[in-house]
């Protein structure tokens, strides 16, 4: 078993196979000897179980996803959730693109690398980074779990804005009314089941509310859509 | 008339929002959003209030007649029918 640290908490997991533990490498905790905030152990049972309902994935990508679900399941009980979003980090602030599968949302950020450069538009995680709350402020983690494509950093920035994406062909964007925002950030998360963590995910919910601007933006392909996201989200920032 | 098990309504911000939990999930999983009038006949049916008490109370807080209180709550307790929310 070996410690990881992830999104700021202190995460054991016994990876049985490679893609797991070489995704998780560079989460490996210095201190190897801390006590676990979350615990993670994705049997082969469980793996044989998942991957009997999902024929096309690899026992190795039935361990990864299940670790995930494991990782975001036990995030909800420290201030954390996840939200099923590409997010790019800029000028030491994340801005969180989120979308159903499909919609474009590394697409988005990867424009965002191409007009910024990739040195300055970092993506902190392409799939579904951590929101943490600490100290009063919303950070947003890296995490081993990014979906398809193993882009993440482990590092945290400042929460700057989050966007709901759809397929627009002229680019516009608004700023959600809070009850359309509380929808569309329970659809993209892990929603739980049970009322005691529901309340936990909406304690988090109504915090990220407080402190940042959720925004919808229909959008092509374009530089004009990166202009238009970044130039509305920045106007937006709450002061750190 | 009561509202059904695993249907509870949260504060968010300014914003009064049911969901659903537990076997409730199965048949409902998106958010209810309430206005205040929606909330304190939700919250009133949550204690199991009589129609005639959640009337009377939205008669009090909203200074209405009695005819636009009965509107009201028949309309609310109309649509969370039509939704299954109450049995």
């Amino acid at each position: 078993m070996s410690m990881y640290n992830i999104a700021g908490l202190n995460v054991s997991i016994e990876p049985v196979y490679g893609q797991l533990r070489s995704r998780c490498s560079k989460y490996l905790a210095d201190d190897q000897s801390k006590k676990p905030q979350i615990r993670i152990a994705v049997t082969k049972e469980r793996i044989r179980g998942f991957s009997e309902k999902t024929a096309e994935l690899s026992a190795e990508d039935c361990e990864y996803i299940l670790a995930g679900a494991d990782f975001y399941s036990g995030l909800v009980h420290f201030n954390g959730m996840m939200l099923h979003a590409s997010a790019v980090a800029l000028d030491g602030r994340a801005y969180l693109f989120s979308a159903p599968c499909g919609t474009g949302k590394s697409t988005h950020t990867g424009l965002w690398q191409q007009y910024f450069g990739a040195d300055r538009a970092i993506i902190i995680n392409d799939d579904k980074p951590a929101i943490r709350l600490i100290d009063g402020h919303a950070l947003v983690f890296g995490t081993p779990f990014s979906g398809k494509h193993d882009i993440s950093v482990n590092a945290a920035y400042e929460l700057g804005g989050i966007c709901f994406l759809h397929r627009a062909e002229k680019n516009e964007i608004y700023e959600m009314p809070e009850k359309r925002a509380i929808y569309a950030l329970l659809n993209q998360t892990l929603r739980p089941v049970d009322l005691d963590r529901m309340s936990m995910v909406l304690k988090t919910i109504d915090a990220v509310l407080g402190l940042t601007k959720v925004y919808s933006m229909g959008c092509n392909i374009s530089q004009d859509a990166v202009r238009l996201s970044y130039e509305t989200m920045k106007k937006g920032l709450t002061p750190q | 008339m009561r509202i059904k098990e695993g249907y509870k309504l949260c504060k968010v911000r300014d914003s009064s929002i049911v969901v659903a939990v537990g076997d409730a999930v199965m048949d409902f999983n998106g958010i209810v959003t309430l206005n205040a009038t929606g909330e304190l006949i939700w919250s009133m049916l949550e204690q199991e209030k009589s129609e005639d008490e959640i009337i009377a109370a939205i008669m009090e807080k909203y200074e209405v007649a009695e005819a636009v209180a009965k509107t009201d709550y028949s309309e609310f307790v109309g649509q969370l029918k039509g939704a299954g929310f109450i049995e």
